[in-house]
């Protein structure tokens, strides 16, 4: 590997000494959980500038909770150990996470990190879009304390987040989903190791009625610097009965949610006609779900 | 600044100095001289330098050595070899034919003992979706399957 300004890489034991390492070694600093994200930085040459490795694995910070209000995500659990997880395997509220986790091959699952992916900030990572989906809000902990920032916002760009500068994630926070709560994931990509080139994330919760009380739509992949929340898509969809008149209203308003990339593996209106035809699948996915 | 470390590879200890930004491959290559786990795409695309971490497979190539101490690493060479007697998977390999080549092999076969460490009668489905993380270039991947189905079997 080739980090040409590295100094050393350093395993702290809490999250103190991770924080004062952090504000030492400033711009310098880069945070390592698995090291898959890490590595695909630096074998692009994007890392001259990091004077520090800090490997947060010994922080205690890879832990799955069932809480009143939710659940809780310790930053540093693996997605081979969320995938293992009852609630991702069985509960139709958590399809979209459990579908995300389906992607990655097991040498991915078993070192990639909940924190680290949302962390990298970067759209063409499956699993933050389906967190998204689910309203999941960021726990963050630096030199003035610890706050807690909803997802929803947190990607400002490729590579950049709202987390300040000496922040670290210690986990993600799921609110408990809303009875009749179902989700689903799908990826366009074209082998198992692949980035996507779109993917979309869904979450309904149905009302006692049978309507759509709360869509959410997030798409990711080539449609820019940060995922979108597709508001026509959640917009044509709220209050209408789930069933296929309502998902195809959405898979046509989806196309005005965003502006797609348009480069070697996807022009603009093929990723913008994809978008449609893979929302439409995932919603179709997500009410079956519910039986 | 090189940093010393103790690594536990293949059930024994080493004690080692290494550059910070050095990969557990890299080590595990260049100063253990285990060569079963290659330099492939050397960025977690190919699969070649899969070996268990903690009984868990991964590419060694995106994992720092330092972020490797205290776990127990395993590689190809530490499942079975000719002296002490080769793994059904190993032996498996041989006996469908699934080597062209074989710079693959020694990462698939890693890839497939977690699958056969966990599941005791996989389905086609689950083989292939176990070796989704690792490419080889010659076979088309139709007798490694068979191999993999063969060492199930011998269970």
């Amino acid at each position: 590997m080739t980090l040409p300004n590295l100094q050393d890489y350093h395993r702290p034991a809490t999250a103190e000494e991770t924080i004062a390492l952090m504000q030492q070694h400033g711009d310098g600093a880069m945070l390592v959980a698995g090291g898959t994200f890490v590595h695909g930085l630096e074998v692009r040459g994007l890392l001259e500038g990091v004077t520090a490795l800090i490997d947060i694995g010994r922080l205690g910070l890879a832990s799955i909770r069932r809480e009143p209000g939710g659940i809780l995500l310790g930053a540093t659990t693996t997605l081979a150990d969320l995938a293992a997880a009852d609630f991702v395997r069985g509960e139709p509220a958590f399809g979209a996470v459990r579908d995300a986790l389906t992607y990655p091959p097991p040498q991915i699952r078993n070192v990639g990190t909940v924190g680290g992916c949302v962390a990298a900030a970067a759209p063409l990572y499956d699993l933050p879009a389906a967190l998204l989906a689910l309203d999941g809000r960021v726990q963050a902990l630096g030199a003035k304390g610890a706050r807690e920032l909803p997802l929803d916002g947190f990607f400002r760009g490729l590579f950049e987040s709202a987390l300040a500068p000496g922040e670290l994630i210690t986990a993600i926070a799921i609110p408990a989903p809303p009875a009749r709560t179902t989700s689903a994931f799908l990826k366009l990509e074209t082998n198992a190791n692949d980035l996507a080139i779109l993917s979309v994330a869904v979450r309904l919760t149905l009302d006692a009625r049978g309507a759509i009380g709360t869509a959410r739509v997030v798409l990711g992949g080539g449609v820019g610097e940060a995922y979108v929340r597709a508001a026509a898509a959640e917009a044509a969809l709220a209050g209408r009965k789930a069933d296929a008149q309502a998902f195809a209203a959405a898979a046509e308003a989806v196309a005005g949610d965003f502006e797609p990339v348009a480069d070697h593996r996807g022009s603009a209106a093929y990723r913008r006609h994809i978008a449609g035809v893979y929302l439409r699948r995932a919603l179709t996915t997500a009410r079956e779900r519910l039986g | 600044m090189q940093k010393l470390i103790t690594l536990q590879v293949n059930g024994e200890r080493h004690e080692l100095a290494v550059e910070p930004d050095e990969s557990l491959l890299q080590v595990l290559r260049n100063r253990l001289e285990l060569v079963g786990p290659k330099k492939g795409c050397d960025s977690g695309g190919c699969g070649c330098c899969s070996v268990h971490v903690d009984g868990r497979v991964a590419y060694s190539c995106m994992m720092y050595a330092v972020g490797a101490e205290g776990r127990e690493i395993t590689t190809i060479e530490g499942i079975g070899s000719p002296a002490t007697g080769l793994h059904r998977l190993q032996q498996a390999f041989i006996d469908a034919g699934a080597v062209q080549c074989g710079y693959c092999t020694c990462g698939i076969i890693m890839a497939a003992k977690q699958l056969l460490d966990t599941v005791k009668q996989p389905s086609e489905d689950q083989i292939r979706l176990a070796i989704a993380g690792n490419l080889c270039r010659c076979t088309g991947y139709a007798k490694i399957v068979d191999a993999i189905k063969l060492a199930a079997a011998q269970t």
